[in-house]
């Protein structure tokens, strides 16, 4: 385990928000921001749904657990990646929870130094109870 | 609008035709508002440049969102089921990119296939490395 991390809080979620209700105008403003016209994410009505990408927007109620901000400067942190496993689409009206979970925790080393890799999983879950998304966030620090 | 790609349409091997695309800074400024990013970073070169930037940025998010809408404009909406990226180097607004995908694998059981996508500059520099699993009818 690098840093000084008590390795019981891996897989432990350590947030849990709720987010919402989705807006069809924020929904098309998203879409249409990416160049996108087709119906399914850039028309309002009922068959309207979040372009694939949308949840990437969640971002919960506290990024990182609170142990874990007296061990990294998280000011210095740059975004290295994203997995996205995707469920249910989203829609408007639906409210999203956020249950955030440190995933993992890992050390590289290259030719600049140790750089220490924190990845924080989003489990998307909606207002009826499905998964509309998991979102794995890569965070290097050095 | 296009069918949606069936499963037997693609073999392994098969590369997307490249979509090559000017990206703005007022675009990158958009996304920015509309994906809840809206910092200096992704806003203000001078706001950039303070952060040590060398000039405003495009969010990784946004590059994941032309990888997508690059994948499902050549499969159909809603096939998209899993998308990783590595943001490799910064993707600096006011140039070309370009969104390049190939297929990698196909899995006959759940009638879905993995590709490798990436996002390059002009001069084909990959500054964003992924894979991705759509499912096909």
């Amino acid at each position: 385990m690098p840093l000084d991390l008590d390795p019981a809080i891996i897989g432990q979620e350590f947030d849990r928000t709720v987010e919402g209700p989705v807006t069809a105008e924020e929904l098309v403003a998203f879409a249409r921001a990416l160049g996108e016209t087709r119906p399914e994410y850039t028309e309002a009505g009922p068959a309207l749904v979040a372009h694939p990408t949308y949840c990437v927007r969640f971002r919960g109620g506290r990024f990182y657990p609170e142990s874990l901000y007296k061990l990294i400067d998280v000011r210095r942190g740059f975004d290295a990646g994203k997995d996205i496993a995707l469920g249910e689409p989203i829609r408007p009206g639906d409210t999203i929870e956020v249950r955030s979970t440190l995933h993992e925790v890992y050390e590289k080393t290259g030719r600049t130094g140790s750089m220490y890799f924190v990845v924080i999983r989003f489990t998307l879950v909606n207002q009826r109870g499905d998964v509309v998304a998991v979102v794995d966030n890569r965070f290097m620090h050095r | 609008m296009a069918a949606p790609l069936r499963f037997d349409d693609v073999q392994e091997g098969d590369e997307l035709a490249v979509r090559s695309l000017f990206l703005s800074k007022d675009q990158v400024r958009a996304y920015a508002r509309a994906g809840g990013q809206w910092s200096p970073r992704f806003t203000d070169d001078e706001g950039a440049r303070r952060e040590g930037l060398p000039g405003m940025i495009t969010p990784g998010n946004m590059s994941m969102g032309l990888l997508a809408s690059f994948l499902e404009a050549w499969a159909g909406p809603g096939t998209l089921r899993r998308l990783g990226t590595t943001f490799r180097g910064l993707v600096l607004p006011d140039r070309t990119i370009r969104l390049c995908a190939a297929v990698t694998q196909k899995e006959e059981t759940t009638r879905s296939i993995e590709l490798d996508v990436w996002l390059e500059s002009d001069e084909g520099e990959r500054w964003v490395l992924g894979t991705a699993t759509l499912a096909l009818g």
